[in-house]
């Protein structure tokens, strides 16, 4: 499936900025299952130096200074992805998933990157509840892509998607003492229940295509930033993205942004600024099957 | 008994003290006395120089020592410091260690420094040793220190400087407690022990071959300058510049700022903090005086994660937002590299063997006190067996201390077991070894105490080389012995003895670029210019109330003998020092109550009165520019104040003991002014701080001569006299006119005579010569013009009253254009401020905190719904 990717952001202020830099997660990366044909990055002003280069978890990272006194700041990627991830594995042929954590907590040649996503991060840190929410997802001996999928579900189904109620730092603790959020809360809450399991889990940054597929129910978060989970399956399947905001196994409505611990690692658009006391946001996401 | 030589029986202390040490720690290994209790030979001349002191002899220097570290070494100024016991002492006994012995744990230590560079090498490169399975992935990436952001770092070494802390086993061997990575702490104080040792106790230096510490610095400094890219060093004038080396510090809040100001000095680089640099155009820049000045190393003292607000810990304001990006592009170098933290992680210990084989392919020359991670099985099983043996430490944070399960009550160790067995990947155990005891001045005996010791290595570009010294400390009972440097305690300079006399070499002088000559004002930071007006200002300020204050007192002392007259003298007073901030404004009123007035000056030295909180915002002024101070002027500056503040505190309910206090301030400020106009080199530092002392100076006279000339015209002569005392010239103003009181003159001498100090001209004529000396960059001429035309505007006031046909009126009528002056001074104190010391907006994160990721999608997505 082919899509046209165009996202901006623009922050405009209240006060003239005298200086600003930023770090951008904004270009889509190639992986297999994702070709990126072309993809282009532009700011309003234009930066006064702009370098990309790519971090530790391999996204491309786009560093834009801007020296020089400006109003505003807008930046849009636009690119042009060719997606098609392969189906996931038969649930019967993926390890029970006490297996899967063992082996990440080895390390070693098969599992040493994946082991990276076991531990606490900055905005995940450990949750025992979330651990205990989906705890009865995962009995002894089960394949892990059952109990994967099982949570998945229930995610969709016990939490009410409602945007206002959180925001950026909302602690999982509390998305889930008010079943509701938004797809970055159920993707933290998802990943910390992985986690508390001894599973590596992932949080991914992309879109959802804007128009769902004819015949199909409308799909939640898609016109924004959207936000799902990479859960690994162990050493031979590796790793299968899942988004629990719209119970689905990642295939071809999907464009993968980037990946990171929590959304710390990968927020789209980060800056410093001095000067432009209050300061708006706005995010406009297109992502049009072509 | 102990039976030593006689040498040291004047010496050593009661020998039950020792017994008691040795039955708590029964098999610790005495570092003076070797196992049959003979002296070991590298104490035998120390002993025997502490000897030719005589009775009480090592006492006495212990506490010249000590007064000579309160006077100008490590003790702050800073409120509180002293008070909460967070200052290091320096024990007058040294830590020696001969030569020989050195040389090994020196060359063990150099190895490590490299192991660890290679370690940190991969972890911030291909990770091989993760994907071979050599490292568990919990030790990096479950390691705070492992900064993410610095994978895409390029440099050719990560450590420059390393430190490791040591302790003696019963054994007798040296062995690491914790490997010292980011930028460890103490070699400040280490030098500051040796400086102050020497100068307490020469004799003792002399029957040995002690090694000298400053080389050491030499080839730091060396090192630091290397490490500048090729193509900085700019041509200036035809002669190559050396490359600009920056120290950066979180401030004079910070425990360790005196030994960053220390070791500023001592490098010759500039200290700065985060607000002080700035990046622009790909590069980093010093906010100075003279504009923004290239930065091509910077020497970081503030921890890794703190150093970038943009990508690194976000909240941070001690760090430069985009540094990170241009380190990635090489143009500046940071040392240690920001991301060095992460081989501080006690854990590491437990592999450090076969990380050597594997890396080196040399064999580990320096062991670690026995570390497991206990994220092994084995290693849960070994220290469930018997938990007493071990210290529990974090397995991948160095700065904490370890938790000892031997002093826990049953419940808190089983507690910590089991929180050890939820995540045992956070945790590993390190062998709780008696350290080593030396001897330390007690009373006027010695008694050995244990002790750690912390050793420095500085790469020269070629290899590691160590401080040929150190800093050993001494372990209270209340001590941890693994986690970061406490910020006070007992240390003790350590010795390095050459056998022989004569055969030490220093290392090859630094060959420095011929420097241009630079006189100029403008490599001050803003920031510090800042501090040193604000400086300034206060010291005056402060020495302005108090003359106020004791001419208040004067008159309140006469209680109901108080003629008319002084009783207006009194009223004037009361206003002035409503002016200035030390009265609430109804005391300034007629009616006010004598008693009142007396109670409320009384409130001033008191906490949260006026001039205790100018107290603590001198001491903080004084503190945050000790770095422009030498340690003389340091001392004086500290020492008046201290004797004011102690003064000020013992007041009481005592008017006379508040007379004293004042008299103290204004001992104070003349002792900071006669230093700082005999000390301070012209120019610089000194400029500010005296720009600011004129300008306070300037309008506190002219408000006050306002004050005591609203008068009416009749009456003018009292207020005349209160001038001529306000601005303590009536002895220059009786030998000029004898008794004969008329306002021209008197208004002469106190605003247009420029030969007066104590007058506004005097004031305005500095003001203008200083504005003068400061560097241009626009704008200069309009500030020095508002001053030479203030000064006419004095002159012409006192013309008028000259020539008035009544001077007695036209005296009585300035007031208001002494107010419109006085506003003018204020004005131009203010255009100072903006021009020299323009304040940056406070800097904001964007993306991190404040927008949540799909706020807006929601009513998409219902829109969507209903359609």
């Amino acid at each position: 499936m082919k899509y046209r990717v165009s996202h901006t952001t623009t922050y405009t202020y209240a006060r003239p900025v005298d200086l600003a830099s930023h770090m951008l997660h904004l270009t889509p990366r190639s992986i297999p299952g994702q070709r990126v044909i072309w993809s282009d990055l532009e700011a309003d002003p234009p930066a006064s130096r702009t370098n990309a280069g790519s971090d530790h978890f391999g996204n491309h990272v786009a560093w834009m200074s801007m020296d020089d006194r400006h109003a505003s700041f807008a930046v849009t990627v636009k690119a042009e992805v060719d997606v098609a991830f392969p189906p996931p594995p038969q649930i019967c042929d993926t390890l029970p998933w006490e297996d899967v954590a063992k082996a990440a907590s080895a390390g070693g040649p098969a599992a040493w990157q994946a082991a990276e996503f076991v531990f606490d991060s900055p905005m995940i840190p450990s949750e025992p509840a979330a651990g205990a929410y989906a705890a009865p997802s995962f009995p002894p001996g089960r394949p892990i892509l059952a109990a994967l999928l099982e949570l998945n579900g229930r995610i969709r189904k016990e939490f009410a998607f409602k945007a206002g109620v959180t925001n950026v730092q909302t602690p999982v603790s509390r998305v889930l003492a008010q079943r509701a959020g938004v797809c970055q809360d159920f993707t933290h809450l998802m990943i910390a229940a992985l986690r508390a399991h001894g599973l590596p889990a992932r949080y991914v940054s992309g879109y959802l295509r804007t128009k769902p597929p004819p015949g199909t129910t409308p799909r939640r978060g898609a016109d924004q930033s959207h936000a799902w989970v990479g859960a690994w399956l162990g050493p031979d399947h590796g790793w299968v993205d899942l988004d629990p905001t719209n119970d689905l196994v990642v295939h071809d409505e999907h464009v993968v942004l980037a990946w990171g611990r929590d959304y710390g690692d990968i927020s789209p658009v980060r800056g410093v600024i001095l000067g432009g006391g209050r300061h708006s946001v706005s995010v406009g996401v297109d992502l049009e099957a072509l | 008994m102990m039976a030593g030589p006689t040498l040291f029986a004047g010496v050593v202390g009661p020998s039950e003290r020792r017994a008691d040490i040795r039955v708590t720690r029964p098999d610790a290994m005495d570092e003076m006395v070797d196992g049959r209790g003979s002296l070991r030979a590298h104490w035998r001349s120390l002993l025997g120089s502490f000897s030719a002191l005589g009775e009480g002899g090592l006492a006495e220097r212990a506490r010249r020592l000590r007064r000579a570290f309160e006077e100008e070494g490590v003790t702050s100024v800073l409120p509180g410091a002293i008070a909460h016991g967070q200052s290091w002492r320096c024990d007058p006994v040294p830590l020696p260690i001969p030569a020989a012995e050195f040389a090994e744990i020196e060359a063990g230590l150099a190895q490590r420094a490299t192991l660890l560079d290679a370690l940190l090498a991969d972890i911030y490169g291909p990770q091989a040793l993760l994907a071979e399975g050599a490292l568990p992935p919990a030790l990096v990436y479950n390691n705070p220190g492992f900064l993410r952001a610095c994978r895409s770092l390029h440099t050719p070494t990560r450590l420059q400087f390393y430190a490791a802390d040591l302790v003696r086993g019963p054994d007798g061997t040296w062995r690491v407690l914790a490997d010292r990575t980011s930028g460890a702490a103490g070699i400040g104080f280490a030098r500051e022990n040796r400086r102050l040792l020497t100068r307490v106790m020469p004799e003792a230096f002399r029957p040995m071959q002690v090694r000298q510490l400053r080389p050491f610095f030499d080839l730091w400094q060396d090192s630091l300058q290397k490490l500048a890219a090729p193509h900085a060093a700019p041509q200036e004038g035809g002669r190559q510049s050396s490359p600009t080396v920056a120290l950066l510090t979180p401030g004079t809040g910070a425990p360790q700022w005196f030994e960053h100001m220390y070791l500023s000095r001592e490098l010759s680089c500039a200290l700065v903090e985060g607000g002080d640099l700035t990046v622009r155009n790909g590069a980093l820049f010093i906010k100075s005086l003279r504009g923004l000045q290239q930065v091509d190393v910077l020497l970081r003292r503030v921890d890794g994660r703190m150093i970038d607000p943009l990508e690194l810990d976000h909240g941070s304001l001690l760090g430069v937002p985009g540094l990170l990006d241009i380190a990635r592009m090489g143009a500046v170098r940071i040392s240690n590299d920001a991301g060095s933290g992460a081989a501080e992680a006690p854990a590491f210990a437990a592999f450090l063997p076969a990380l050597c084989m594997r890396l080196l392919d040399e064999r580990l020359l320096l062991q670690s006190v026995p570390t497991m991670w206990l994220g092994e099985q084995r290693a849960r099983s070994v220290v469930r067996q018997d938990p007493g043996r071990w210290l529990i430490r974090p397995a991948t944070d160095g700065s904490t201390h370890g938790l000892s399960p031997s002093s826990m009550l049953p419940a808190d160790r089983a507690a910590l077991l089991q929180k050890i067995d939820l995540r045992p990947w956070e945790w590993a155990a390190t062998a709780a070894i008696p350290p080593s005891m030396a001897p330390c001045l007690d009373g006027d005996g010695l008694t050995p105490r244990p002790i750690v010791m912390r050793l420095f290595l500085v790469h020269d570009g070629v290899r590691w080389r160590a401080l040929q010294g150190g800093l050993a400390r001494v372990l209270e009972n209340t001590d941890h012995v693994a986690g970061r440097l406490p910020q006070g305690g007992l240390s003790k300079d350590v010795w390095v003895l050459d056998e022989e006399r004569g055969d030490v070499t220093g290392p090859a002088p630094v060959v420095a670029p011929i420097l241009p000559i630079r006189r100029a004002t403008g490599d001050l930071p803003s920031r510090v210019a800042d501090n040193l007006f604000w400086l300034g200002r206060y010291v005056e300020r402060l020495e302005h109330s108090a003359r106020l204050i004791r001419a208040a007192i004067a008159r309140l002392a006469r209680g109901t003998g108080l003629n008319a007259r002084e009783g207006v003298e009194l009223q004037c007073l009361a206003r002035c020092l409503v002016e200035a901030g030390c009265l609430p404004p109804e005391l300034g009123a007629a009616s006010a109550s004598t008693t009142l007035l007396g109670e409320a000056l009384l409130a001033c030295v008191r906490e949260g009165g006026m001039l205790y909180d100018r107290f603590n915002a001198v001491s903080r002024l004084t503190e945050s520019v000790r770095d422009r101070l030498t340690g003389d002027m340091y001392a004086t500056f500290t020492q008046a104040l201290r004797a004011a503040q102690a003064d000020a505190a013992a007041v009481g309910r005592s008017l006379d003991g508040l007379s004293h206090a004042m008299v103290s301030i204004q001992r104070y400020s003349t002792s900071v002014a006669g230093v700082a106009a005999e000390s301070m080199v012209r120019g610089g530092g000194w400029l500010f701080l005296d720009l600011g002392r004129r300008v306070e100076r300037a309008h506190a006279v002219t408000g006050e001569i306002a004050i005591a000339l609203s008068h009416a015209p009749e009456r003018i002569e009292n207020g005349l006299r209160l001038v001529l005392e306000l601005c303590d010239s009536a002895i220059t103003y009786r030998a000029r006119y004898l008794n004969v009181l008329q306002p021209a003159p008197v208004l002469d001498l106190v605003l247009a005579d420029q030969g007066n100090p104590r007058g506004l001209a005097f004031q305005l004529v500095a003001i203008h010569g200083l504005l003068d000396e400061l560097i241009d960059g626009g704008g200069r001429e309009m500030l020095a013009g508002a001053a030479a035309g203030l000064l006419a505007e004095a002159e012409a006031l006192v013309e008028n009253v000259l020539d008035a046909k009544d001077q007695a009126i036209a005296a009585s009528e300035l007031p208001p254009k002494l107010e419109g002056i006085a506003g003018a001074i204020a004005e131009l104190s203010d255009r100072i401020t903006r021009r020299y010391f323009a304040l940056l907006p406070v800097a904001q994160t964007l993306g991190v905190a404040s927008e949540s990721v799909d706020t807006v999608e929601e009513q998409t997505s219902e829109l969507a719904g209903a359609a």
